[in-house]
């Protein structure tokens, strides 16, 4: 009996091995870091919270994590209503369904680094969105300059994101039992009645799984923002992945300094991984 | 008279919906496939059709001698896509490896202590692995695997073990145990049912897992740019990113062409599995 269980353990062993010594080891690194004024060697020296106050009196610090909010919550939701369109669109009975469905998830399944070279070649002065503009007899527009730099890179977060809420969406809508309309449409409930007042309520506990998720690696999103901007023009779309790669890897940049930033920005993250495991994983 | 009306309403509304959706996901993928068939005098003032449609650009990134033109950086596009392939299919095997049997575990044991394991496992799943960079480069540097692609796969795994191990656990926990209690009734070890009667069965779920763990690492920048420095280890991302100088494309055939190569495999694996993907991110929580 007793060797039974320690058998049970032996099949989860390997897998806590690996997220303890390549996950929760290097995080907890990360927070030893931050005291130090040198990340190598014997150039390591504790100097307490000299690294987070040099973060936090920085006005950068602050601008960062704004971008990082409006990045990540106008991108989840355009990503939401537009998944939730093509998800309402789609889930309709017509000949090629199937084959729009397998169509709509290849943004999603296309790499994000891959997308990101797309709509640098889509943004570019003679990319295709300007040859529309001057065709029409519109000026070019810098779509990665100051004014529009923000939208420009939010927008391509949106491109390659929604289908992930479309798929959720739509099993969702199929998950929904079909009487519930026949009956509604027995009483004479109008297209929009049954919209309201079933279609949508029934999908409320998806669109919080599938919100969260999504929020949580918008967040997370480095490649996107580094290959598009590199956070430029003038910080204008420095998040905070790509504000701790250059503060950690940049010439003259100090790993400390960047460590510090990433644990003053870790109850930010805290708190959504806590409500993800708690609301999207909780009746799992 | 008025039913007709609504039903023709509809049809025009789904229509307009359709073509509005093909052209939004369409245009990048038709402009950037568009570019990588125009031939290199064209591409300074690319046409909506290229006039004389040539496959040059991708043929030109696996010869080696316009690897000059190219920054002289690396030879050819071929190393990059064989270290690309390589380190995808060692952490796929591995992250499936391990994650089997911890899924198995969490899905049919029970004993104390599994509820904790359960949650270890789903942080490590929903935290965002971009808070490696700094750690990782400095352990990875440390234990002398810096600007190893051995380096790179160990960082890999810090996510996809977990990813998959989350993908499995749901999909084991949807089966019917009917199967499995009867081989244990007839003398079979836990380890045998997983063996001999679970995974054949499992397919869908364990090519699901695996696919997810293969694009996640093709798919890997931050790692690569943080583990990685000599040209002969480069992956595809950090390839692709030498068409660009201080943000000015200057090989636009070239990078449209390299692009839609590190699409093809991801979109493709992608769609065999389309049914099971949303089931698969959600952990079972949304059933696909």
């Amino acid at each position: 009996m007793k060797l039974n269980k320690i058998a049970d353990w032996l099949y989860v062993l390997p897998v806590l091995a690996v997220i303890t010594i390549i996950f929760i080891i290097p995080l907890g690194y990360t927070f030893w870091i931050s005291f130090q004024e040198k990340a190598l060697g014997s150039g390591a020296k504790f100097i307490g919270l000299t690294n987070y106050y040099t973060i936090l009196n920085s006005k950068i610090f602050y601008v960062i994590i704004s971008n990082t909010l409006i990045y990540s919550f106008s991108a989840v939701f355009i990503k939401a209503l537009i998944g939730l369109g093509v998800a309402l669109l789609l889930n309709r009975k017509f000949p090629g369904r199937g084959v729009l469905r397998a169509f709509s998830i290849i943004p999603w399944a296309a790499p994000a680094f891959a997308v990101a070279f797309f709509f640098i070649l889509l943004y570019d002065l003679k990319g295709l969105f300007n040859r529309i503009l001057t065709y029409i007899g519109l000026p070019a527009l810098r779509y990665l300059g100051p004014e529009l730099a923000m939208p420009s890179v939010i927008f391509v977060n949106v491109w390659k994101g929604w289908p992930f809420f479309f798929l959720g969406f739509l099993s969702g809508l199929q998950a929904i039992p079909q009487e519930i309309y026949e009956s509604a449409e027995i009483d004479g409930a109008s297209r929009f009645k049954k919209l309201v007042y079933i279609t949508l309520p029934n999908l409320k506990t998806v669109f919080f799984t599938v919100c969260l998720l999504s929020l949580m690696w918008t967040m997370g999103d480095f490649t996107t923002i580094y290959l598009l901007t590199g956070g430029g023009p003038l910080d204008r779309t420095l998040t905070i992945p790509v504000a701790s790669y250059f503060k950690a890897f940049a010439s003259g940049a100090s790993i400390p300094q960047a460590a510090s930033l990433l644990i003053l920005v870790l109850p930010i993250y805290l708190i959504l991984i806590y409500l993800v495991m708690k609301y999207a994983y909780g009746r799992t | 008279m008025p039913m007709v009306e609504r039903k023709l309403n509809i049809t025009i509304l789904t229509l307009v919906g359709i073509l509005l959706l093909i052209l939004f996901v369409g245009i990048p993928f038709y402009w950037v496939f568009n570019l990588s068939l125009t031939s290199e005098e064209e591409a300074y003032s690319p046409k909506l059709f290229p006039t004389n449609p040539t496959l040059n650009n991708y043929f030109d990134l696996f010869n080696p001698s316009k690897a000059a033109a190219r920054a002289a950086r690396f030879e050819n596009f071929t190393g990059p896509l064989v270290n690309s392939t390589v380190v995808a299919l060692i952490v796929t095997a591995l992250s499936m490896l391990i994650g089997c049997l911890a899924a198995y575990n969490l899905a049919r044991f029970n004993y104390r202590g599994k509820s904790y394991v359960s949650l270890y496992i789903l942080f490590a799943y929903v935290f965002p692995p971009f808070f490696l960079m700094i750690p990782l480069n400095i352990v990875i540097n440390m234990i002398r695997l810096g600007d190893t692609l051995i380096g790179l796969i160990l960082a890999h795994l810090a996510y996809t073990v977990p990813f998959s191990t989350w993908i499995l656990r749901g999909y084991f926990m949807g089966m019917p145990k009917d199967i499995e209690d009867s081989a244990l009734v007839d003398g079979c070890s836990r380890f045998q049912a997983l063996w001999r009667v679970v995974l054949p069965i499992s397919a869908p779920g364990l090519v699901t897992a695996a696919i997810f763990s293969f694009t996640l690492s093709w798919d890997d920048l931050i790692f690569a740019l943080v583990i990685l420095s000599k040209a002969e280890n480069y992956t595809l991302p950090l390839a692709i990113s030498l068409f660009m100088q201080g943000g000015e494309v200057y090989a636009w055939g070239e990078l449209a062409a390299s692009t839609i190569l590190a699409t093809i495999p991801p979109v493709a694996l992608y769609l065999l599995i389309q049914k099971y993907v949303i089931s698969g991110l959600t952990g079972g929580a949304i059933k696909g």
